[in-house]
């Protein structure tokens, strides 16, 4: 039979494949708010493209885990700002700003603690019982 | 005689590992809480869970019609995972609402305790009745 500690091991796996998932996009979302000012090198070229984690299930011990599969680009318009003195600024006088807004990035920021904080919440709460049992041998 | 020969004790074994697996799908669903595509899951409530229980030792999938196909190499599971849709979907067809899911996992935790605490008294009935009168 598929014993109850095999099961618990691949529930904490489980568990940890989205700890993973989840600190590489809080680590996307740092990236897109770092960079949220960044322009391009050169004059009129592109500014920094927001970054997009895409998810994707994953099998670990015959259970369905998940997986940072890619970074996506953004396609989204990047603003423009009159701005003639600024190095990167086009023939024009219009800079191209990248297109993050960092309200996104802060609410995408609350979603990956929340889902962090339950995916810990689950680890424990596996713990737990698994404790339970091994109480069992105590008396 | 194994101990699991005790209906009370085949049952509640059943239900433990039930409860287990169950932990199992809940963290699958919080992992996934934010796939697109991901539908949530839940595990099926068996009637009998000594009877779930034996049907783990390698038992194949009744053919009733010579047509049927047979079973590839029996369940991988002892238990059916099932769709179970939480309450909203969200656009990119995700339907894992976190909330629910910690419903249903402090639910399976407490369960397994209770289950775990109905087996321990039962071990303690079996040590009464085994030892020596007076001792």
């Amino acid at each position: 039979m598929s014993d109850p500690v095999g099961t618990r091991n691949s529930t904490m796996a489980v568990a940890a494949s989205a700890l993973r998932a989840q600190q590489s996009r809080m680590r996307i979302i740092a990236e897109n708010i770092a960079n949220a000012q960044s322009t391009a090198p050169v004059e009129g070229g592109d500014p920094y493209r927001r970054q997009v984690p895409v998810f994707q299930t994953r099998e670990i011990d015959g259970a369905t885990g998940v997986e940072l599969a890619r970074v996506r680009q953004d396609p989204g318009d990047f603003r423009l700002d009159y701005e003639p003195g600024h190095p990167a600024a086009d023939a024009e006088g219009y800079v191209r700003r990248p297109n993050v807004d960092t309200l996104v990035e802060a609410m995408d920021m609350r979603e990956a603690q929340r889902a962090y904080e339950a995916n810990l919440n689950v680890i424990e709460t596996a713990r737990a019982m698994e404790q339970r049992t091994l109480d069992l041998l105590k008396r | 005689m194994g101990i699991d020969d005790i209906p009370l004790f085949s049952n509640l074994r059943g239900r433990l590992g039930w409860l287990a697996e169950r932990q199992r799908v809940v963290a699958q669903n919080v992992a996934n809480a934010d796939t697109p595509g991901y539908a949530a899951r839940d595990l099926a409530r068996p009637a009998d869970f000594s009877e779930s229980l034996s049907r783990a030792r390698g038992v194949e999938m009744a053919r009733t019609s010579a047509t049927h196909l047979p079973s590839p190499s029996g369940p991988p599971s002892r238990f059916i995972a099932e769709a179970s849709p939480d309450s909203e979907t969200t656009p990119d067809g995700n339907s894992v609402v976190v909330e629910e899911q910690m419903l249903r996992m402090a639910e399976s935790r407490m369960e397994y305790d209770a289950a775990i605490g109905f087996y321990q008294k039962s071990l303690n009935m079996l040590r009464l009745a085994s030892r020596k009168p007076g001792g």
